[in-house]
């Protein structure tokens, strides 16, 4: 065994090239961490779950991975220790401290009857880490469960995956890239105190939302991205008299417009740019529509796939790859301090997460959430089971009315919606409480 | 409940303006005791202007996220060599024992105090510094017993005030450190 992991100690690969600037541009402050938690209808068993980790990761054998630094850039290699499962203690969403945490570049911890696992971006990107937290959790429910799943043969089947650079396989090299220059609306607020992070889900009857954007002739991503932007626009743009464009920073999987099976990172995103007093976004109606039509414009594999290829040309581009890494990372920052400034928050909706049938039954709801930065000081996520999506605000500011505003024009739709949060701020969970009793 | 319960960003603010109410009645409480005792010695004025430098470490801290604990360890350890050195160089009148040590002892563990009843949660990332502290005090009662200390008073109020700030930490967090000691020196 040890032989065998001596020899393990000397795998190692190299980063994709989406996740070869989480490491140069994170810290503290920048975390690139994003978490996916599960509500089950029973409380962790610590030990259970310790043991539905080391599964999973057996199926998954190249997330059992540690980051090291290379000469020009970071790389990752075999990781021998186990990962550690804990009780959750911080705010969601922190950095990962390597020293803390057996090396790995995830970390699964447990509060009640919620699993969580936070995910650092290098690693993986959302589409994989939830195909990773299934697997955690079905092997947590065969584990807690053995008389429901004994016949099951899930267990046992291999999981096949690659771990190629896909970005690197499918970008054009003729494309040219399509990213707006201008500066975005900064979101404006006092900030929370020693380091504290408020999430909010808002959670959402996913039929009464389809049925309501269907009316609108909407999906229900632009439907929400719409209504994030009128919230930005009525409850801070217009208070803090804001100038620049509202930049809504979407996420896109982009394995759905290319072949590929890879757990890797393969992502790119499109950024909905309004331009409030400009295009006379002033009312809903308007917005939705400007939103639909900025879908239909950027939403295609054409468009995607300029982003995509402008970001890779930058990763492969021979003179930024033979700057040493100890140079790049300061040159890096820098650069990342002015390209935070381009959006004003990301939405991030990671769709239906499918369940197998016998399993769904131990699942109220999965939620996702990505930490927000200095600048970016709110972001949201959704994700949907069944039938409820649940939308997450997490955000730096002290006040909550963005995340009130939400709700409030939700509610005023007639859709039903619940809401709960980590305390932190508690402008709406007290009134969602008064309006319960 | 979905998550651990933590302090409300009103509950803190709340807290941080109790701090200061309750660092404003130890400064007078300071100048009394210095009237008192020494009257000759203005080791009050220079506590409380200790105090007010320490306040704005901590706001400035809480505001830019930094790991407040490590600079107050090192500050503390850092000024006082310092003082010690510069008493030393002017003939070694033993007013860095007698004033100055004891003073950043006093700063430092309000300091970490505070520190530690707002964010009692965040308490595994200050443990190591709090314990360095803690230890570091413990040198103001040495000083005396080794008889280097002539002006006792404040070595006694900075011992005393670093063994309640070690009482009180180990009430919050004892076992947060012992799984912070138990993870950092496993073999």
């Amino acid at each position: 065994m040890k032989e065998k992991q001596k020899e393990r100690k000397w795998e190692w690969r190299r980063l994709d090239n989406s996740a070869k600037i989480f490491p140069i541009s994170t810290g503290k402050k920048y975390s690139s961490v994003f978490r996916l938690s599960v509500v089950l209808t029973e409380n962790i068993q610590p030990k259970a779950l310790k043991q539905a980790v080391s599964q999973a990761l057996a199926k998954y054998e190249s997330f059992r991975v540690r980051m090291r630094n290379g000469f020009f850039w970071n790389y990752l290699e075999y990781n021998p220790k186990e990962p550690i499962v804990e009780q959750e203690k911080d705010y969601p969403c922190q950095y990962i401290n390597p020293r803390t945490n057996h090396d790995y570049l995830f970390k699964v911890t447990y509060f009640d009857q919620k699993i969580n696992i936070d995910i650092f971006h290098s690693l993986t990107d959302g589409n994989s880490g939830t195909n990773f937290f299934k697997e955690i959790i079905y092997h947590y429910l065969e584990i807690t469960h053995p008389e429901d799943f004994n016949e099951e043969i899930r267990g046992n089947r291999k999981i096949e995956y690659s771990i190629e650079d896909s970005y690197l396989k499918n970008y054009d090299k003729k494309a040219k890239g399509n990213a707006s220059s201008a500066k975005a609306y900064r979101l404006k607020g006092k900030k929370l105190a020693l380091g504290a992070v408020s999430a909010i889900h808002e959670i959402i009857d996913l039929e009464q939302l389809k049925k309501v954007s269907k009316e609108e002739g909407a999906t229900v991503t632009q439907y929400l991205t719409a209504i994030l932007i009128y919230v930005i626009y009525q409850e801070n743009y217009l208070k803090n008299k804001g100038k620049k464009p509202i930049k809504i920073c979407i996420p896109v999987n982009l394995k759905k417009y290319f072949p590929s099976n890879t757990i890797s990172n393969f992502f790119s995103y499109i950024t909905v740019i309004a331009q409030m007093e400009k295009q006379g976004l002033t009312d809903f109606n308007k917005i939705l529509a400007f939103v639909k039509e900025e879908f239909k414009e950027r939403l295609t594999p054409e468009e995607i796939g300029k982003t995509m290829s402008s970001n890779v040309k930058l990763g492969i581009n021979p003179f930024i790859k033979m700057i040493p890494l100890f140079i790049k990372k300061p040159l890096v920052r820098l650069s990342y301090v002015e390209i935070r400034k381009y959006t004003t928050t990301t939405f991030s909706n990671i769709g239906r997460i499918g369940i197998i049938g016998k399993y769904q039954k131990y699942i109220q709801e999965f939620l996702m959430l990505i930490a927000p930065e200095p600048v970016e000081k709110i972001k949201c996520a959704a994700c949907s089971f069944e039938n409820k999506m649940v939308m997450t605000f997490t955000s730096v500011l002290k006040e909550g009315n963005i995340e009130k505003g939400f709700y409030e024009f939700l509610s005023q739709k007639g859709i039903p919606i619940q809401i709960e949060s980590n305390g932190v701020i508690d402008v709406i969970s007290t009134e969602t409480n008064q309006q319960k009793k | 409940m979905l998550y651990p319960q933590k302090l409300t960003s009103k509950k803190s603010d709340t807290l941080i303006r109790i701090f200061i109410g309750i660092s404003v009645v130890i400064a007078i409480v300071l100048v009394i005791i210095n009237k008192i005792t020494t009257p000759d010695l203005h080791w009050a004025a220079l506590v409380n202007a200790g105090m007010i430098y320490a306040w704005v470490t901590v706001i400035y801290a809480i505001h830019k996220h930094t790991n407040i604990a490590a600079h107050v360890m090192l500050q503390t350890i850092g000024v006082s060599c310092l003082t010690v050195y510069i008493d030393y160089k002017l003939g070694f009148q033993g007013w860095s024992f007698d004033i100055s040590i004891p003073i950043m002892v006093i700063i430092a563990n309000i300091t970490m105090l505070v520190l530690t009843i707002i964010s009692h949660k965040k308490f595994l990332r200050y443990a190591i510094y709090q314990l360095i502290i803690c230890a570091f005090s413990l040198g103001t009662l040495f000083w005396v017993y080794e008889g280097i200390v002539h002006q006792k008073t404040l070595s006694y109020i900075a011992s005393s005030i670093s063994l309640i700030n070690f009482i009180v930490t180990l009430c919050l967090c004892a076992k947060d450190v012992k799984e912070e000691i138990i993870r950092k020196f496993h073999l």
